[in-house]
């Protein structure tokens, strides 16, 4: 199942409601883009999404949370520990095993990176480390991806790139996208956020970019 | 992982302290130590208050000490701090730190005896040396800046005063009255050589297996330390460092011959004293270091790095107890409380202890050396944990710790423990005192024999093992690029 | 702010150590710390209210934590009078000229070390020394003080005599418990298979019912030797008077409390002089304890 049915989704913030009451509804197929100003909710509306359909997801979170004393391996290799027994984690610390380490690499090959395999992730730039923790959401290949700005650190052609990506390897995905052209080019569903409410859901098709910027 | 240079250096320094325990003399020679480990648990269960007519006022001058010492610390260590660029002063510094506490009190009873002065000064001498440095390290990381800006031909005090001093008050502060609690600790300890201090009878209720006095004390002093934020307060401060030098007890006066007698006579090398001159140096240095330096570096050498792998264990097992990203509030409560008690309980009372149930190894010195410093360093890197944001889909359990949490922990872990590498030695060393083969054990030795040349000798070398490790260090943890605040 | 309170630091530390040395005119005594505490404070603690009642001047007692400590102050003339053992005595006579054994008790003519074992390690007991080599060699064994004559000292001697060897090189692990009554403690809790005391302790403990005779026993006993005594300074006729010395030699010997002379436990004190300590010095020189 890679579809959500959400209702009465709520946050409040200080004592002040940030977001809903609102529901949302996903199916299998949908690439939904949550557009609005920043301010407007949707990382607290991710954040909300996932608490609910838990560990179900891969996700991209905006602050990314990498482990910047582990190489990228192991960064990547963290998708999948609650698939793991503590023997075969704590090994795979010290001495990774030769499947997981082939599909890594193959997963960075198709981010442009393979070569970072052992490379601690401190040193890595902003668009690598992004990079990094797209692969751990791949690597994960859940059926739902909900990813909160997962290239804004990427340069154009990159940034394509691992759209298309991510658009072909998740059946259902929510993604948090600032920018209106590339939520437009991959995806079907577009969801407008203003003041914590769902202020436009429409089809990627029925809309032009000016009907979007009403919300900014 | 094996690339990685903090994972490498960590491997190496368990290495060595595998091969050290093949050196070390590591076993529980009492025959019934659990028994003994439970009447002393049982003691401190049935803590027994009103044994000792004694108590309270071995409470008051504990407390005396540690102000009065840590007084004068403070005010000399910040004199010194402003000249600390001037090379003579560093090393000045570096050498009072290097001598511990005890030895400060074992020089001073030769003298000064049993006079109040010898405690402060066991006290406030290498505290001095500790705040001069630490002062400085506060002072040369204010800002630059509004100093700069300041008008021309502003006076150097009144620059200091109005730039340096704002910037930095707060550090100060915190240091100052975190060096407070450690001066405590050390102020109890001074009872052990026979300072009247919760010490003293500490030692007197111990060795003879009242365990439920024994217990009172501890208790007494944790309850002294923990509620220190509750007593200790910025307006009540100068009523206590007023009050204090009252409460030290009298003592026995000081004779000022023996001052100059110590040090003309007594700590000049026998030789130099009777006929041989310095012909004789090189004979009675050679026996020395056969006989007592070269197996007490040894000892001192092995049980410290054995001790410092053991630190880093026990540290890296507690820092989850205390840990927001693990368990309930009852935990985390219970977590906190043992680690206090680990860290409020001086190594040297924690070895006694274990010394007094298990029988005479290394054993007991590792495990209390292990137990001080892993509580002290698991609390600051516990704190240090909870402050760490996770993502919403982190793993739990023993995948969020070794894979989240550890990682991120690793070099401040690190850090803090070469840090302590020095303080575990300058340990080690003294709780020869209780028996154990380490360079202690031969300073008592010397000093039970009234040879002072000798212990002073043996004092000197003990520093400069100290000075040497703490420079390794921080050349290691410079190698690293490892940054830490000072602990005590 | 630092300013100030250093000042007020100093002006009230010059009021304590002011107030410190008023008391100077107090005959003070200590005792080398070769037994728990609690009975060596409860016992100096009678001695100095007679000798306080005797001589007509305050007395006092103070503790100390080890045997140096005990030679330190008397060396320093921080106390004046001390109740120490061979050795002790012998080191602090060495350091302090002048200084006078003044009275010994009827026992410490003929001192003995008694060396005990633990009974699960099977040693019989023996007349001679050399006889136990075999059940002796590789045992963990325990002195009591560094310091101390019947502890340390003597049986030190007849190890490395009898032997041929360092204690450390013939035993297996080699303790210092501290003081005889942990010596016993811990020989009879199989802490340290064997251990040397001062014999009066062990008779006084089995006397009082205080020994597991099951856990512990004698297993040889060492020839005499004088021991304990009292050691005065021989400035303290400037100090408190002429004749103070023999006044404070005199309430020694006459002291005839039976509950205090028990707790030593001596049958009364008669004259010592330095020279009965003459054996004690030699020994002390042979195994380079002494210079």
């Amino acid at each position: 199942m890679a579809g959500f049915d959400l209702s009465g989704l709520t946050a409040s913030f200080g004592g002040e409601r940030v977001i809903g009451p609102l529901s949302l509804k996903v199916k299998e197929g949908e690439q939904v883009a949550l557009v609005g100003k920043s301010g407007a909710g949707k990382s607290t509306l991710m954040r909300l999404i996932h608490q609910h359909v838990n560990r179900n997801s891969s996700l991209v979170p905006q602050e990314l949370g990498l482990v910047n004393a582990l190489p990228v391996f192991h960064n990547v290799f963290m998708g999948r520990l609650d698939q793991h027994g503590n023997w075969y984690n704590t090994v795979t610390l010290m001495r990774p095993f030769s499947r997981d380490k082939d599909k890594v690499r193959e997963l960075l090959k198709a981010l442009g990176m393979a070569e970072k395999l052992w490379i601690p992730t401190a040193s890595l730039s902003g668009g690598q480390r992004q990079r990094v923790a797209i692969a751990r959401a791949l690597y994960r290949s859940a059926p739902l991806l909900l990813a909160d700005e997962p290239i804004s650190a990427l340069d154009g052609p990159m940034a394509h790139q691992v759209m298309q990506l991510l658009k072909d390897r998740f059946s259902a995905s929510v993604f948090a996208l600032h920018d209106v052209e590339m939520a437009l080019a991959y995806c079907n569903r577009i969801v407008g956020i203003q003041d914590g409410q769902i202020a436009l859901d429409e089809p990627a098709e029925r809309l032009v970019a000016s009907d979007i910027m009403s919300l900014y | 992982m094996f690339q990685s240079p903090t994972v490498r250096t960590s491997f190496i320094f368990l290495a060595i302290a595998l091969v050290g325990l093949l050196f070390a003399d590591i076993a529980i020679t009492a025959s019934n130590p659990w028994r003994d480990l439970g009447n002393f648990f049982f003691g401190v269960v049935t803590p027994n208050f009103f044994s000792n007519e004694g108590l309270m006022t071995a409470l008051l001058r504990t407390v005396s000490f540690a102000f009065v010492g840590v007084a004068l610390g403070s005010i000399s260590g910040f004199l010194l701090a402003l000249v600390y660029r001037w090379l003579p002063v560093r090393i000045l510094c570096a050498f009072v730190r290097a001598i511990h506490e005890l030895f400060w009190a074992l020089i001073f009873l030769q003298f000064f005896g049993f006079h109040p002065l010898t405690g402060v000064l066991a006290i406030a001498i290498p505290y001095a040396g500790i705040f001069a440095k630490v002062y400085s390290e506060i002072l040369e990381e204010a800002d630059p800046e509004p100093g700069r800006l300041l008008p021309p031909r502003t006076g150097v005090i009144s620059a200091f005063l109005y730039t340096k001093i704002p910037d930095c008050w707060v550090q100060l502060r915190t240091y100052t009255a975190y060096r407070l609690e450690c001066g405590l600790r050390s102020s109890a300890i001074l009872g052990f050589v026979g300072l009247p201090t919760l010490g003293f009878y500490l030692e007197s209720a111990f060795s003879q297996g009242h365990y439920s006095d024994a217990g009172a004390m501890l208790i007494l002093f944790y309850v002294l330390i923990a509620t220190m934020p509750l007593w200790v307060k910025p307006k009540l401060l100068p009523v206590y460092i007023l009050g204090a030098p009252f409460f030290l007890g009298e003592g026995l006066p000081i004779v000022w011959s023996n001052v100059g007698r110590f040090f003309t006579q007594d700590i000049v090398p026998s030789p130099l004293r009777g006929e041989e001159g310095w012909a004789g140096m090189g004979a009675w240095l050679g026996d020395m270091f056969v006989n007592q330096a070269m197996p007490g570096i040894w000892n001192t050498v092995i049980l410290t790095q054995v001790a410092l792998v053991a630190t880093g264990i026990i540290a890296l097992l507690a820092f989850p107890l205390i840990s927001t990203h693990f368990g309930g509030p009852v935990r985390r409560t219970s977590g906190h409380v043992f680690l206090v008690i680990m860290r409020s309980t001086p190594e040297y009372i924690l070895a006694y202890i274990l010394l007094q149930l298990w029988g005479p190894s290394m054993l007991p010195a590792v495990v209390a050396l292990a137990l001080h410093n892993g509580g002290i360093i698991g609390h600051l890197i516990g704190r240090q944990s909870s402050s760490i944001r996770l993502r919403s889909d982190a793993p739990s359990g023993l995948s969020r710790y070794t894979y989240e949490l550890v990682p991120r922990v690793y070099r401040s872990f690190l850090a803090f423990l070469f840090y302590r590498w020095e303080i575990i030695m300058r340990e080690t060393a003294i709780l020869g005192i209780l028996g154990i083969y380490t360079l202690g054990f031969y300073v008592d030795s010397a000093i039970q024999n009234i040879q002072f040349d000798r212990a002073m000798m043996l004092i000197l070398i003990t520093a400069s093992l100290n000075i040497g490790v703490d420079v390794l260090g921080r050349f290691i943890r410079r190698k690293l690029a490892l940054q830490t605040m000072p602990t005590c | 702010m630092a300013l100030n309170l250093m000042r007020k630091l100093m002006v009230s530390s010059l009021f304590c150590f002011g107030a410190a040395s008023a008391s100077a005119e107090t005959f003070v005594f200590t005792a080398i710390p070769d037994e728990d505490e609690t009975k060596l404070v409860e016992r100096f603690r009678g001695v100095a209210d007679y000798l306080s009642s005797e001589l007509n001047v305050d007395v006092r007692y103070i503790p100390v934590k080890s045997y140096a400590a005990a030679v330190s102050a008397f060396r320093n003339n921080q106390v004046q009078l001390a109740w120490f053992g061979g050795l002790s005595g012998v080191q602090a006579r060495r350091l302090v000229p002048g200084s006078e054994a003044i009275a010994q008790g009827v026992e410490d003519q003929a001192f003995e070390t008694y060396f005990i074992a633990n009974t699960s390690t099977g040693i019989e007991p023996a007349d001679e020394l050399a006889s136990l080599e075999e059940s002796l060699q590789g045992k963990t064994f325990t002195f009591g003080s560094k310091g101390s004559t019947s502890g340390r000292l003597m049986p030190e001697f007849y190890i490395r005599e009898t032997f041929g060897e360092q204690p450390d090189e013939f035993f297996s692990r080699v303790g210092f418990s501290g003081n005889h009554t942990r010596t016993l403690r811990l020989v009879e809790a199989g802490t340290y298979e064997v251990g040397a005391l001062n014999f009066q302790v062990w008779e006084k403990e089995l006397a009082d019912g205080n020994i597991d005779t099951d856990a512990v026993q004698v297993i040889w006993k060492t020839p005499a030797y004088p021991d304990y005594q009292w050691t005065i300074r021989g400035d303290v006729n400037e100090r408190f008077g002429e004749g103070f010395k023999q006044r404070v030699t005199e309430a020694l010997l006459n002291l005839d409390d039976q509950a205090l002379l028990e707790s030593f436990p001596r049958s009364g004190f008669i004259p010592a002089s330095n020279d009965d300590y003459e054996p004690i010095s030699k020994t002390a020189e042979e195994i380079g304890i002494l210079d």
